[in-house]
């Protein structure tokens, strides 16, 4: 203490000096920041997921920064957070610890459920963060089941609002890892956790990005279910081997998989994502997330062709459908419209088939409109008239004359 | 027609329109990419965001038959997903640099390595272009268009990461150093790129879908692909899954199934129970050590490269998982066993042998070995008899070379692994 008594200084800075607190404030420093709110898919994805109240599994390396998005996400969305490293408890501690009483074969023995579960169920909401889940032991894994799929905690039940969220080392980077149980990860919405430099940097300038959960039109919800049930059960329709396929492979049944409970979850996932109007990019990550990249994939490119107007309807109001912004969406559905005419073929029809024609000829490349407008001029009937909006089909001749 | 400066769209849609007739079920993803005019792009070039940028002077000058034939080649770097894979090989190359490991790209020159994946890239994708197309298609591809056989590389095995083993820094000089096809190929930031908003960019999602619908088509036999698309969509749909992984996967599972390893167990009760007054039954752990045979098909059949590449990774994730040196024993076998050691090192492995194959020797003798191995791991090119019962303890098979395939009388070559075995193809 003599340096410090001999050193020339005011007596503020000394009555503050103690070393470590002043060294704990510089840690204060090095930590503080804001979070802004970023277009990020997957922190889309994982908006949405916790929005629709389903549990998610991040996998994704050590260090990379999966905890500190979760206690970001309780901080903002003020939830308090429940954390559980998984591979450190016993299967006790999540199935409950078997208590004997005075009278066990009267009274049965109760199942006593660990102080976070009491906490999480006295305070009603918050998050449960299940933290290197893939080195849980498989008894482990066994008694988790339970929390998962039916929030059971020994004899306790957590409140339906409390969400459950899981952190998992790929196998290859933890050396004490277990394949995550076939069973227990087909309950989860499995989300892959990549660094993005450039998050990286920002958020160690002081600027994390921040999960907003997805804004729900209140007045689309019924359009919304609508629309993913018809999908999903079009899809099953078109593809029912895709029900339910557990992978041959044993690293693959520790993913994500089709099967009756996760087209459920993808259901539930796609009903939020209408209703949000999520972007088509967090949709595919959270749908190859439940029901694997297979079927995921596939769903999507049914769910895009889905989305096109209905032929019969473009032939009705040639003016005034909206039309998407790609051209081979755009080419197909103008293809799908000349088979509508074709299958019926009417000059009205036919008319209107110009119509839409022109109509894209003036706000999309023309070289999409050529085989349509050939294969709908060969439907024409000899006593039929010249369409009406050739003129402004012109560009599209010109393009044949160089073409040919 | 048009104004001196300004692009020719007439000119450039009618050479799409005239490839997607060529390629029908290259249609779809040729319309879905958007045409963007720019002056600062050498020839034409496409970004992750499936635009394409085509440069006025150069759409003037070419023809059209070689116009499509440039179309189909931008849109084959999109389909075939060149930037992701690149930036797989940029990540994978960084790692081994900054490990001191030989990497086959170096992460010090990324505009030098850029054009060398260009180049490789477009070595994948040209013989594809105009396979099996005439001249009455009206399509084809600019002389000075880079190929495989034009550069004198052998094309057995047409991938731009193996081309990129062949293709030197020196390849990339003269006009060949011009060529750039824009961050949609090698996923580089060329100058005139725009960022991903506006004109229409696509997301790697959308990519992902119309991937998927033209290898359906193509699989759908929708215009006679050739044999290179054909390959590609049948891979596209059974994703290359990385095999020491899986090796890995099967093997760790396997450990944790007969050694029940480190898993909660009643049979002594946990010492933990003593804080609570002896009220709670409280299991312990366990773990009880495998023992692991390796059977190695050291038959004339084998390279010894491919043979050593596999053990060796054997060995490694066996050493991780913390199985101990004289619990793997390694017996060498082709007709009759050679050799048999207890190992503690891969460096001590002898391999002998060479001759025919009969691999039931080596796991007979694995299983009289005492104590009795939990699990065989047996590696082989699979041209040997599997033994008719199945063996106590578990077995893992990996599978060097081609996998089985029928023949046109309806038998597996090489005979299929039986049923009771995991079997991993190590390639």
């Amino acid at each position: 203490m003599t340096s410090l008594q001999t050193m020339p200084a005011d007596p503020d800075t000394i009555e503050t000096l103690d070393p470590l607190a002043t060294a704990d404030r510089l840690i204060e420093l090095t930590r503080a920041g804001t979070t802004v709110p970023d277009d990020n898919p997957y922190l889309a994805a994982l908006a949405l997921a916790i929005s629709a109240n389903l549990p998610v599994l991040l996998w994704g390396q050590p260090g990379i920064g999966k905890s500190s998005v979760i206690e970001r996400l309780a901080r903002d969305l003020q939830l308090p957070l429940e954390t559980v490293i998984a591979s450190v408890h016993e299967p006790s501690d999540f199935a409950g610890l078997p208590i004997v009483g005075p009278d066990p074969a009267r009274e049965g023995i109760p199942m006593a459920p660990p102080d976070w579960a009491v906490r999480l169920h006295r305070s009603g909401r918050g998050v449960l963060f299940l933290d290197e889940l893939s080195s849980a032991p498989p008894a482990v894994q066994a008694a988790l089941l339970r929390v998962v799929l039916e929030r059971r905690v020994g004899s306790l039940t957590l409140p339906p609002a409390i969400r459950i969220i899981a952190a998992a080392n790929p196998a290859e980077t933890a050396a004490d890892g277990w394949q995550l149980a076939a069973p227990l990860a087909n309950r989860f919405i499995h989300l892959p956790w990549l660094h993005d430099p450039g998050i990286v940097v920002r958020g160690l300038a002081g600027c994390w990005p921040h999960v907003l959960p997805p804004r729900l039109m209140p007045t689309g919800l019924d359009a919304a279910v609508r629309k993913a049930r018809s999908l999903v059960c079009g899809f099953l329709t078109a593809r029912p081997d895709y029900t339910h396929r557990l992978p041959t492979g044993i690293e693959a049944r520790g993913g994500a998989w089709p099967s009756p409970r996760t087209w459920e979850m993808a259901l539930r996932l796609m009903a939020f994502a209408f209703a949000a109007e999520a972007g088509s990019e967090a949709l595919s990550i959270v749908v190859r997330g439940v029901i694997g990249d297979g079927a995921g994939l596939e769903l999507m490119a049914f769910l895009e062709r889905a989305d096109l107007p209905d032929p019969e309807e473009l032939l009705r109001s040639p003016g005034s459908f909206p039309a998407p912004d790609r051209g081979d969406l755009v080419h197909a559905m103008l293809t799908s419209m000349v088979d509508a005419v074709r299958r019926r073929t009417t000059r009205a029809r036919w008319d209107s088939g110009w119509a839409v024609l022109a109509r894209m000829a003036v706000s999309h490349p023309i070289d999409l409109l050529v085989s349509p407008a050939m294969d709908l001029a060969a439907l024409r009937q000899p006593d039929w008239p010249l369409p009406t909006d050739l003129d402004r089909l012109e560009p599209v001749l010109a393009l044949l004359a160089v073409a040919k | 027609m048009t104004e001196p400066g300004a692009l020719d769209l007439v000119k450039l849609l009618a050479a799409r329109y005239r490839a997607a007739r060529a390629r029908p079920y290259l249609a779809g993803a040729l319309f879905a990419m958007t045409v963007v005019s720019s002056p600062t792009v050498l020839t034409m070039g496409v970004d992750r965001y499936w635009r394409c940028y085509a440069s006025p002077a150069f759409v003037d000058a070419t023809d059209i038959d070689e116009l499509a034939g440039v179309w189909l080649h931008e849109v084959a770097h999109l389909l075939r997903d060149h930037h992701t894979r690149a930036r797989r090989l940029f990540e994978q190359s960084r790692a081994d640099a900054a490990a001191g490991r030989p990497s086959q790209l170096d992460p010090q020159h990324p505009e030098r390595e850029q054009l060398r994946l260009n180049l490789a890239m477009d070595c994948e994708i040209n013989d594809d272009v105009c396979a099996g197309l005439d001249a009455a298609s009206g399509v084809r591809l600019p002389p000075w268009a880079v190929t495989a056989s034009g550069l004198g590389l052998s094309t057995k095995e047409p991938l731009f990461e193996q081309y990129l083993h062949h293709l030197t820094a020196a390849f990339a000089c003269g006009r060949l150093a011009w060529l750039d096809c824009g961050s949609g190929a090698h996923d580089g930031q060329p100058a005139w790129e725009l960022d991903g908003t506006g004109a229409n960019p696509l997301s790697p999602a959308q990519a992902a879908a119309i991937r998927y619908r033209v290898a359906e088509q193509i699989r759908r036999g929708i215009g006679n692909a050739p044999r290179g698309w054909q390959r590609w969509a049948e891979d596209i749909s059974q994703p290359v899954q990385d095999w020491r992984r899986l090796l890995q996967a099967t093997l760790r599972h396997s450990l944790a199934q007969v050694s029940g390893a480190v898993d909660y167990a009643y049979r002594r009760p946990g010492r933990r129970a003593a804080a609570l007054s002896g009220t709670v039954i409280m299991p312990s752990l366990l773990k009880p050590l495998p023992t692991i045979a390796i059977v190695i098909d050291t038959s004339g059949s084998v390279a010894d490269s491919e043979l050593g590449i596999a053990l060796g990774e054997t060995a490694g994730i066996l050493k991780a998982v913390g199985a101990k040196g004289n619990r793997i024993s390694v017996y060498s076998c082709d007709a009759a066993v050679h050799t048999v050691q207890e190992v503690c090192d891969t460096a001590q492995i002898n391999l002998a042998g060479g001759g025919g194959t009969d691999l039931r020797q080596g796991i007979r003798r694995a299983q009289e070995h005492t104590p009795r191995p939990d699990i065989i791991v047996v590696i082989t090119d699979g041209h040997t008899p599997w033994p008719s019962e199945r063996p106590a303890g578990r077995v893992i098979v990996g599978l060097l070379g081609p996998p089985p395939a029928l023949d046109e009388f309806g038998v597996w070559h090489p005979l299929r692994p039986p049923q009771w075995a995991e079997t991993v193809h190590l390639r």
